[in-house]
């Protein structure tokens, strides 16, 4: 679940009395005290100590000198780890190359998802209350399947020859790819073709999440501004770009940023349609952090490519903030 | 309504915690439970024929051990490793692993496996009835850690589809004395619809086929993958160079398999060979074992592949997969017995062999090959060829070594993407970093 | 947004003046309706045809042979014992959702309607926690697991996630709007101060709790990476790692593969199905994801 850009949201709480009343010292601290001990050690404690496993050449399966089985065989390195991400080996190649991927399906996800989701919310939004609520309820339901199910389901619809897709595109009279998923030298206007599958996949997985939200943020747009935009004779497209996508601005921002957040944490889809081929090139960060760490135990390389995600996702978060801030200030 | 549900869903946790699936803590392997019956585990990777080999075995184990019972599991391949690293670090794994024998060092130098107790055999008594290939990969620092299965080579054979042959009016059962007329008849057997290869002639692009290809290329030539520290690499040598170039060739001039259509992702040579989709397959006999169980009604035979240069084969022989014990186990003696009763019970091994169609790491089953050949007469083109293998040596991380470096560079080359050179100098400069990284 | 009033407005229906408007919006509707449910009915015709008629090329798309073959095979499977992992994602599912439910509840009321010392600081701590991915956190909350013997239990999949940042974050938003004259009431009439949270605030979050505890649950029964991570034991395996245990096996038989993911699918549609209001809302309310 992706909730960051929900905290932009945040009401100001409402100002209460001050200070607590005798009997209820036990109660606010009896309830907080066991919470705030449990996140300390499932929440602060993990993230300290994905810091501190970055600077260090750590494998649970040497044993340490020091205290959580650091130093002496798992030794500190400094940023080792981090300047190693910049150098000619093939971890660090493969580190570059899942990272320069995320970004671009994040990126191509994004648009593909927006260019779907917003049309089709105002559509959705301009036909009868019944006929929104079944076809809201439909597009919805990718989004509750299991992520395995889905994979497994489209990568036999991307099936060379017994698949769906290239048998719709036969029928049509075209000549469908030789492989969506393994062929690593065929390309969609330069994107390769496996990351296109796994993006369509993905886009028709998720994109009910926006769409629900954008039905929901249309459903706010006051009807006097509709009106009084068709008196002045905008309707259709015109009406869409210069009424309809400035009243969504924050929504449209809060649906960038988690989309985008989301995209980075793409795990399933990945390693079960295509498990990062062909020749890498659906690998994603996650499977970095997920292989690194668990198949060759190289826990301080994949904690450090860890911190790389959470890097980026603060960044796109920070971006949102600050658009925030600039629109409250007119 | 609102309110209920939340009443109903509490209900329902505590309901389902109370008849909780998982005891709330994982129970340490081979508790003992109060009937004073030993519970053991084993695992191992998902291979049809493999699973229904060992589950006969385990029952008969189980029936003259009234006092043991063994519950068994498998895993996808892709995650066995994963589960052995994840599970050893938290003491959760079986007390018996199905483990391949060349990984088998790393796990011990990690102390994570128990070494093999005198009383069952040592590494003397283990000799004398293993071959030296296999059992080699169970044995280091001059300590035994199990014993194997398996003497496997990859190399050297290829099942073969008749009516796939027929079809296209090609000789069968093909002989193939040397690559070129492997090649000529290979690039005839290829069923195509449009451009879209639909069946490939002779499917090689497996993940254990390149880099024993590359291998056997090397060795064949004179010579060696090792650096002179022998534990480096050398593959940035002309016979690698020549041994990934004549594999290009054999798919770019000679069209045998599309690399894109047919490779370890999709239509690996196991799997398109069963599925009709590939008229041969380069691939070890314990193919033919599992397939016989998984696809009863496909006519099959296996037949050698000649050497790739000149007359005399020359292979790297992995160890195969055997039996060890963990070092968590807290039931080691009877781990032990069934080890010993997998690998070692000439009646057992054998079973196991037939079964799954794989070559015995028993000496005394090669040497008397009959009951063998009765009931798995596709290991017969790859027991003559037994002589020709040598043990693979230490390669670090074989899986890592072998499914991504040399696996993906060849299959760079036979793509288009890399030249033979290029693939060469990749793998070598990957192999190396391996080994320099390896904790 | 304060989607909160919005989605009560009384609904206002545009109706495009021209019919071409309309018809092509609904063919477009449509079209989207076929996308969105073609995949779903491909592969569950696939497993119900036979092996033989799905490597027919080209394929059928209905089955000119219906068969239930594939079900079958997987019910007489004895490594598939189905209903001991529906029960395991349901045990897990409903954990998660039940101890999420109460503290996120009992802690967004505290900050909601308490004032002390240090409580921006903890609510800070809150929001911070909101930002951090799981994926980031992943390989110290296994090694604590490690410490705390809880790899391969199935409570190793309920105990790092009992409290939610979000959950706590949501409900304080609720909670806040609550009216402080009731609580004040109650605690005149001597209700504890657990009292007031279990009797007056609890009956009064249906809503935000539904959604909540519904997406929790949606969460958790889909969740494959971290159970890959901590489960090993066969029947300690939730659904979508049976799934690709299954698949593995079965790599070359789409029958078995398609029915098989139709019985992952299944129960999960048919929740949707009951809650289908609850969950749109919740998102339209929320964002969540």
């Amino acid at each position: 679940m992706t909730r960051a850009a929900i905290v932009g949201r945040a009401g100001e709480p409402r100002k209460e009395r001050t200070g607590l009343r005798p009997g209820q010292h036990a109660f606010v601290w009896g309830s907080l005290i066991p919470i705030f001990l449990y996140l300390g050690v499932f929440a602060l404690f993990p993230m300290i100590w994905v810091v501190v496993l970055s600077f260090f050449n750590y494998s649970p399966v040497r044993v340490g000198d020091g205290p959580l089985g650091l130093g002496g065989r798992n030794p500190f390195i400094g940023f080792g780890n981090f300047v190693a991400m910049f150098g000619t080996t093939q971890a660090a190649q493969l580190f570059r190359t899942a990272m320069m991927n995320t970004l671009l399906f994040a990126v191509l996800v994004l648009v593909v998802n927006l260019a779907i989701t917003l049309p089709l919310a105002v559509l959705v939004e301009s036909v009868h209350e019944r006929l929104k609520g079944f076809f809201r309820a439909i597009y919805f339901l990718p989004t509750v399947s299991s992520a395995v199910a889905v994979a497994i389901m489209w990568g036999y619809v991307f099936h060379p020859q017994q698949g769906l897709i290239n048998n719709l595109i036969k029928l049509v009279g075209l000549t469908p790819p030789r492989s969506w998923l393994t062929d690593p030298n065929a390309f969609f206007l330069g994107v390769p073709l496996a990351m296109v599958a796994v993006i369509i996949a993905y886009v028709w997985m998720d994109f009910g999440y926006n769409l629900v939200i954008f039905i929901a943020a249309l459903q706010g747009i006051p009807r006097e501004i509709r009106d009084a935009a068709h008196i002045d004779g905008a309707t259709g497209w015109a009406e869409f770009r210069r009424i309809t996508v400035p009243l969504l601005r924050p929504t449209l921002l809060l649906v960038c940023t988690l989309t985008m957040i989301s995209s980075f944490q793409v795990f399933v889809i990945f390693q079960v349609m295509t498990s990062g081929g062909p020749q890498n090139q659906t690998r994603s960060l996650t499977m970095e952090i997920y292989e690194n760490a668990f198949r060759y135990q190289a826990m301080g390389w994949a904690s450090s490519i860890s911190l790389v995600l959470f890097a980026m996702v603060l960044l796109v978060t920070l971006v949102q903030f600050r658009v925030l801030r600039t629109d409250w200030e007119y | 309504m609102q309110r209920k549900l939340v009443v109903l869903m509490v209900v329902v946790a505590l309901l389902v915690a109370a008849c909780a699936p998982g005891a709330p803590a994982a129970a340490p392997s081979g508790e003992q439970p109060a009937t004073g019956k030993i519970t053991l585990r084993l695992w191992s990777h998902q291979n049809t024929a493999f699973i229904q080999a060992n589950e006969a075995i385990i029952a008969k184990f189980m029936e003259q051990n009234p006092d043991i019972e063994v519950k068994y599991e498998q895993f996808a391949y892709d995650q066995f490793i994963q589960a052995l690293q994840t599970s050893m670090q938290a003491g959760t794994e079986a007390d018996v692993i199905e483990m391949f024998g060349t990984w088998v060092c790393s796990y011990a130098q990690g102390g994570r496996l128990a070494e093999m107790p005198m009383n069952i055999m040592s590494y003397a008594e283990a000799e004398e009835l293993f071959f030296e290939a296999p059992l080699n990969g169970y044995y280091c620092d001059g300590k035994l850690y199990g014993l194997p299965n398996e003497f496997n080579l990859e190399v050297g054979g290829a099942l073969v589809n008749p009516a796939l042959f027929e079809g296209k009016g090609v000789p069968y059962p093909p002989v193939w004395s040397d690559m070129d007329t492997l090649r000529e008849q290979a690039s005839r057997l290829p069923e195509f619809d449009g451009d879209t290869m639909v069946r490939a002639g002779f499917n090689f692009v497996g993940g254990d086929g390149l880099p024993f290809l590359l291998l056997q290329g090397i060795l064949e030539q004179g010579g060696s993958y090792f650096a002179e520290d022998g534990v480096h690499f050398n593959f940035d040598t002309p016979e690698a160079v020549a041994t990934i170039q004549l594999l290009t060739d054999m798919v770019q001039k000679d069209k045998v398999v599309d690399p894109i259509l047919f490779n370890a992702d999709s239509n690996d040579p196991w799997g398109s060979f069963f599925a009709g989709n590939a008229a041969a397959s380069f691939i070890g006999s314990w193919a033919a074992g599992a397939g016989r169980v998984d696809y009863p009604d496909l006519a099959f035979d296996y037949v050698n592949t000649p050497p790739l240069f000149g007359d005399e084969y020359n292979f790297a022989a992995d160890s195969g997969w055997g039996k060890v014990v963990s070092a968590n186990s807290r039931n080691q003696e009877a781990a032990w017995k069934l080890v010993e009763f997998m690998t070692a019970e000439q009646a057992n091994a054998l079973a196991f062999n037939t079964t799954t169609g794989t070559i015995p790491a028993l000496k005394a089953l090669v040497e008397n090959p009959e009951a063998l050949l009765a009931d798995a007469p596709w290991v017969e083109p790859t027991l003559k060829l037994l002589p020709h293998g040598h043990y693979i040596g230490d390669l670090t991380d074989r899986d890592k070594l072998f499914y991504e470096i040399i696996y993906p560079a060849v299959l760079q080359s036979l793509q288009g993407s890399m030249t033979p050179e290029q693939a060469a100098q990749t793998i070598h400069a990957q192999a190396n970093e391996m080994v320099d990284a390896a904790p | 947004m304060s989607t909160v009033q919005l989605t009560t407005r009384a609904p206002h229906h545009r109706r495009s003046s021209r019919p071409l408007a309309r018809i092509l919006t609904y063919a477009i509707l449509l079209l989207g309706l076929a996308v969105t449910l073609v995949p779903f009915i491909w592969i569950l015709m696939t497993s119900l045809k036979p092996a033989s008629e799905i490597v027919r090329i080209p394929p059928t798309f209905f089955p000119e042979q219906w068969t239930f073959n594939s079900y079958q095979t997987i019910f007489a499977d004895p490594k598939v014992p189905l209903a001991r992992f529906y029960l395991n994602s349901t045990f897990v599912a409903v954990a998660r959702v039940a101890i999420t439910l109460f503290t996120s509840s009992l802690a967004g009321y505290i900050f909601a309607k308490y004032t002390f010392r240090g409580k921006n600081l903890l609510f800070g701590f809150i929001l911070i926690q909101l930002m951090i991915p799981f994926q980031v956190v992943m390989i110290p909350a296994y090694l604590i697991l490690v410490q705390l013997r809880l790899i391969d239990s199935l409570w190793g999949l309920v105990i790092p996630s009992m409290v939610d940042a979000f959950g706590i974050f949501l409900m304080r938003q609720f909670i806040s709007t609550f009216p402080n004259d009731l609580i004040d009431a109650a605690r005149i009439d001597g209700a504890s101060e657990f009292g007031v949270y279990r009797r007056v605030v609890m009956p009064n979050l249906g809503a935000p709790l539904a959604t909540l505890g519904i997406f929790t649950f949606m969460a958790t029964w889909n969740d494959y990476l971290w159970p890959l991570i901590v489960i090993t034991t066969h029947e300690k395996r939730t659904l979508p790692l049976l799934l690709t245990w299954y698949t593995s096996q079965h790599s070359q038989r789409y029958d078995l593969t398609m029915a098989a993911s139709i019985l992952v699918l299944l129960p999960i549609l048919v929740v949707y199905i009951f809650f289908q209001r609850w969950i749109v809302r919740g998102v339209a309310l929320t964002g969540m994801k």
